[in-house]
């Protein structure tokens, strides 16, 4: 399996993110000098231009944007999970992030439900933020 | 100053379309160019620019060394994959129409066909896709890779606002399957009906597989000259009354989801300034080649580019719209989804034959011919006229 995956935690930008997962905490990017939120992570606030940034707690709380269901052909890794949902949310501070489906099949989505973040390994074995409904 | 009217595609060159090419692609481009050189009239020794894809790993100095020529004082090259086709055609335009080149040779070849794809385990281009950048992160921890779930994901939601369903998908599919189907150099040319589409296999849920466009092996070459060299040239001119590039904001690459509008396109930029620069409007175009590496591209570019409101772009495809014949005849040689997936440089192609009268799909009397690159991606678009 190892051969089949490598974990891309995309840089610096992200080790925050991923170790906030592995501790079952949602957290993301928010600026120290104008206090907005940002995700995907980066070096600067396209707001302000500040450099200063903390990694704050999420309330874990989102709304449904858009889901897939990804069936063959997928990585070597993922092969035996098809067909599996992923979904795009949009999380109470505004920001929006993607992840895995819990507690629920893709026939029970719906356009803008409610869903809460939890956690559940990703094919690695890491904990990674996943969605289910809420 | 604008570089409105100040440069035209003045040679094309492109080799038969498979699934495995057999050759290289530093020799598949060598061909094509050659091609492009015949096709114009014109000898190495005229080439004096050059521009190319990022991804093209073949270089400027391959290319220059064994075509012979003796300078390149421009070159340079566009990023973003199938989101820079118009762009590399419209940096060659700007750099004439700056003085800084007369004759710019632009070249394409890919060998993704019998390059294999990564999710299926047999691709050189493997470690390109694995390698670990800001842009994946997010989203490989949950397998999350391919290029049709990116658009799935952002096609569902579009669909669902817009009130678009898979079956309008369907009708671009067999648009362009119909535009391919006298072309024999397509790499897919029975014809397809809407419950064709529907009975495809789902690859991405919403999306099926004749949503999505082909593999291929391919190389194709365009030359591009200045409006008073392209006069005394062997083909018609296809002058550049428009160019264009737009990237919109907070954009990001295939998974632009985090931005807002979150269904906004950098494509409605493009869009913008293409309209700008040449003083064209939509209702005027005889002929577009919109950028189809899966069908729910060209239903945003329907609206982004004005040729019909939010939402009404389902009954525009339904309605025949996009084909031969149709409110816009689209893709008149079929498309990345019928005839090949090269990174639209087939399109730039298409739309130059529209302008001679050439197509194997021609518009009577076609004048004014759009084409436009992947938008889901920083994008482009180029306007093309004939007299």
């Amino acid at each position: 399996m190892a051969d089949d995956f490598v974990r891309r935690t995309g840089g610096a930008d992200w080790v925050p993110y991923w170790a906030a997962a592995r501790a079952r905490e949602l957290r993301f990017q928010r600026c120290r000098d104008c206090g907005r939120w940002r995700h995907p992570p980066g070096p600067m606030c396209p707001q302000c231009n500040s450099m200063q940034s903390e990694w704050a707690q999420a309330s874990g709380r989102a709304r449904l944007l858009s889901w897939v269901v990804c069936h063959p052909p997928v990585l070597p890794a993922w092969k035996d999970r098809v067909p599996y949902p992923v979904v795009l949310v949009e999380c109470e501070e505004g920001v929006r992030t993607i992840g895995g489906l819990l507690g629920a099949t893709a026939e029970d989505l719906r356009m803008d439900m409610p869903l809460v973040v939890d956690f559940a390994p990703s094919i690695d074995g890491d904990l990674v933020p996943q969605w289910r409904p809420g | 100053m604008s570089l409105r009217d100040r440069a035209a595609i003045v040679g094309v060159g492109q080799l038969p379309f498979s699934k495995d090419i057999g050759r290289p692609e530093e020799v598949t481009a060598l061909e094509a160019s050659r091609l492009a050189l015949e096709d114009a009239g014109l000898r190495p020794s005229d080439i004096d620019g050059m521009m190319k894809w990022s991804i093209q790993l073949t270089s400027e100095n391959a290319i220059a060394r064994s075509l012979g020529v003796p300078n390149l004082r421009f070159f340079g090259e566009v990023g973003y994959g199938g989101g820079g086709g118009c762009g590399v055609v419209g940096h060659a335009a700007a750099g004439i129409a700056a003085g800084m080149a007369r004759c710019v040779l632009v070249y394409r070849s890919r060998n993704r066909g019998s390059g294999g794809r990564p999710w299926a385990g047999t691709s050189r281009e493997r470690d390109n896709i694995a390698a670990e950048t800001n842009e994946t992160a997010l989203f490989s921890p949950y397998g999350f890779v391919r290029p049709v779930d990116q658009v799935a994901l952002f096609a569902r939601r579009f669909l669902h606002e817009r009130g678009y369903t898979s079956r309008h998908l369907g009708w671009i599919a067999a648009a362009c399957r119909r535009h391919a189907s006298n072309n024999p150099i397509a790499m897919m040319r029975e014809p397809i009906t809407v419950e064709d589409h529907q009975r495809s296999r789902m690859i991405s849920d919403p999306l099926r597989l004749l949503d999505c466009c082909l593999e291929t092996d391919g190389a194709a070459a365009v030359i591009v000259a200045s409006a008073e060299m392209a006069r005394d040239l062997r083909q018609k001119p296809a002058y550049i009354m428009g160019a264009s590039q737009g990237m919109g904001p907070r954009n990001w690459t295939m998974n632009n989801y985090f931005k807002d509008p979150l269904l906004e396109s950098p494509g409605a930029y493009a869009a913008r300034d293409v309209w700008n620069m040449s003083g064209v409007k939509p209702q005027d175009v005889d002929v577009a080649q919109l950028y189809d590496a899966f069908t729910p591209l060209v239903l945003g570019s329907l609206e982004e580019y004005g040729f019909c409101n939010p939402g009404e772009a389902g009954g525009f495809v339904e309605d025949h719209g996009l084909e031969l014949g149709g409110r816009l005849p689209t893709n008149t040689s079929g498309g990345s989804l019928s005839e090949a997936y090269v990174h639209g440089i087939n399109l730039i192609i298409e739309a130059t034959r529209q302008i001679r009268g050439t197509s194997l799909n021609q518009v009577p009397d076609a004048r004014l011919s759009l084409v436009t690159s992947g938008n889901m991606v920083p994008t482009g678009a180029l306007l093309l006229r004939g007299d």
